[in-house]
């Protein structure tokens, strides 16, 4: 029984081998090498448009699946592939799949910050729409309420308090982009640029849409004063500010087709809105000051307003010394006051920014104001009266001493 | 008078020897002329068929007519260690052994495979013989340029 298991199994091993010598001989060298290559080919297409780790993943096994299938034709392989060899492709596909893999990395890096920019981008849009309606709001409560002036009052200044939480919630944006964009190599602009391209919007689209609301805004506006027109024109001069230091840098990385067209757009955009808040500031400016009593000349543009205070001023101050009268004193007071008090007091810094006055302009008029200062208080007569008097009682005496002498 | 004529004899045999031994005489052995892995060729609309990797082209017009065929879709070959070409494709009977001449290839053998034509035929270099191999049948053949072995 047991021999006859032997012979059986026997048998079947001579009929294994013989079916497997066949099997063998059924090859084609040619057919072998044509199935590595197109093996290979296939790998080396899966590395190279591997775009996430899951694209990745299976693909090394994959690699050393591919080396022991064919490892054993590898005489046959590389005479078909002389002068590269086997090996030498195994070698090339392991390579190209380590630098796939570090280019995924980095491609998920970058494509996990271009969403948390997205979602940045999403948060901002959505807070900035929901002031935009609340502003759109309130404009059309204040166009109703003319008739009733202590709600107007009251509207303006929840206007103006909207007006001022968009212009701090902007600022913050813009920080936060030069905070991210102002120090970026070449390299990482280059990185965030490719992975931007699937970014449905960006930050150079989200400021354009700033500077059309900020346009908007000072065209629609009205009922503000000159503080307000100010507070746009700092905003604005901050805006160009931030656009200056990080405009290239920003439409290199998320415009690198067109960035000088977008540049130009962005500065067209910058330059109308600038010319909106102009429109109502120099009007608004001049009517401040004529509230205040202080008549200065027509001015259209900082350089102007700087030329109109400074000849306001010097002119008053001629004025004084040549009549010397306590009217001129008065007129000196007011302009000091509403100068020091409003002007740089409560719009100074704005002005600054704003490129309306610079510090040195102001310092310019403080001191022609000075002069004026001197010159202003109107001289008094009473020390000359009072000498009078001495010297006539003086006088008086030396007769009255003579006249009992003699 | 017979003293010139040995002489001058003697001479011109010296010339011819010395001309002979100043003619091409370098032989190189043991050449090996093995094609590892056979070429598969697509014939263009002239019949002609190109392996630039082991450089030979060959018009395969005579082949067909030989074979009774008009055409093929390709043509399988591969040179022996000795030197000698096997061509042969789907639906031939034959293995054809051609060995080089100057422009030609002259047909040193044709062995006969099958009468129904081959339906798979690949070639394989082996160690001292060509396989040929037809993979839709299974059948396997060991050749050389005499014949099969």
């Amino acid at each position: 029984m047991k021999k006859s298991i032997q012979q059986t199994l026997s048998i079947f091993a001579a009929l294994l081998f013989v079916i497997s010598s066949t099997a063998v001989a059924q090859q084609s060298d040619y057919q072998i090498q044509q199935d590595f290559r197109a093996d290979y080919s296939e790998l080396v297409n899966r590395v190279d448009n591997a775009v996430s780790s899951d694209d990745l993943q299976g693909l090394n096994a994959d690699i050393d699946a591919l080396e022991a299938d064919y490892s054993e034709y590898s005489s046959i392989i590389n005479a078909a592939l002389y002068p590269e060899t086997f090996s030498q492709r195994i070698e090339d596909l392991r390579n190209r799949y380590t630098a796939s893999e570090q280019n995924i990395t980095v491609i998920e890096e970058l494509n996990e910050r271009i969403r948390g920019l997205m979602d940045e981008l999403d948060g901002f849009r959505n807070q900035l729409s929901d002031l935009d309606e609340e502003q759109a709001n309130l404009k059309e409560q204040l166009d109703r309420s003319s008739a009733n002036e202590r709600r107007q009052a009251a509207l303006i200044r929840q206007y103006r308090e909207n007006l001022e939480t968009r212009d701090q919630f902007v600022t913050e944006f813009l920080e936060n982009l030069m905070t991210k964009y102002q120090s970026m190599d070449a390299a990482t602009q280059s990185e965030i640029a490719d992975a931007a391209e699937r970014m449905e919007d960006n930050p150079v689209e989200v400021l354009k849409t700033i500077i059309a609301e900020y346009t908007n805004t000072a065209n629609q506006s009205s009922d503000l004063a000159a503080g307000d027109y100010l507070a746009m024109r700092a905003q604005h001069g901050y805006f160009a500010d931030v656009w200056d230091r990080i405009g290239d840098r920003l439409t290199n990385t998320f415009t690198p087709d067109s960035p000088v067209q977008e540049r130009q757009e962005v500065s067209d955009m910058l330059a109308a809105w600038q010319a909106s808040i102009d429109n109502k500031l120099w009007n608004s400016l001049s009517t401040a000051f004529n509230q205040n009593g202080i008549e200065l000349g027509s001015f259209t543009s900082a350089s102007t307003f700087f030329d109109a205070l400074g000849i306001y001023v010097r002119e008053s101050s001629q004025q004084a010394v040549e009549s010397n009268s306590e009217e001129d004193y008065e007129v000196y007071r007011n302009f000091a006051n509403f100068w020091n008090s409003t002007v740089k007091g409560q719009w100074g810094e704005l002005m600054i920014q704003g490129n309306v006055l610079s510090t040195s302009e102001m310092a310019e008029i403080d001191v022609e104001l000075g002069t004026w200062g001197e010159n202003a208080p109107a001289t008094s007569n009473l020390m000359f009266i009072l000498f009078l008097v001495s010297l006539a009682v003086i006088i008086g005496l030396v007769v009255l001493l003579v006249t009992k002498k003699n | 008078m017979a003293k010139p004529t040995i002489t001058t004899l003697a001479m011109c045999v010296a010339l011819l020897f010395g001309a002979a031994a100043c003619g091409p005489s370098l032989v190189i052995q043991n050449v090996d002329y093995a094609q590892p892995i056979e070429s598969v060729l697509t014939p263009d609309s002239n019949n002609d068929v190109h392996d630039q990797r082991y450089a030979i082209k060959f018009n395969i017009s005579n082949l067909l007519e030989e074979e009774g065929s008009s055409s093929a879709n390709e043509i399988r070959l591969i040179r022996n260690s000795a030197g000698y070409y096997f061509v042969t494709a789907a639906d031939f009977n034959n293995v054809y052994v051609f060995e080089t001449d100057e422009g030609e290839l002259k047909l040193k053998n044709k062995i006969e495979i099958t009468a129904n034509g081959l339906g798979q035929p690949a070639f394989n270099q082996r160690d001292g013989f060509i396989e040929l191999v037809d993979l839709a049948s299974g059948n396997t053949y060991n050749l050389n340029h005499e014949g099969r072995n």
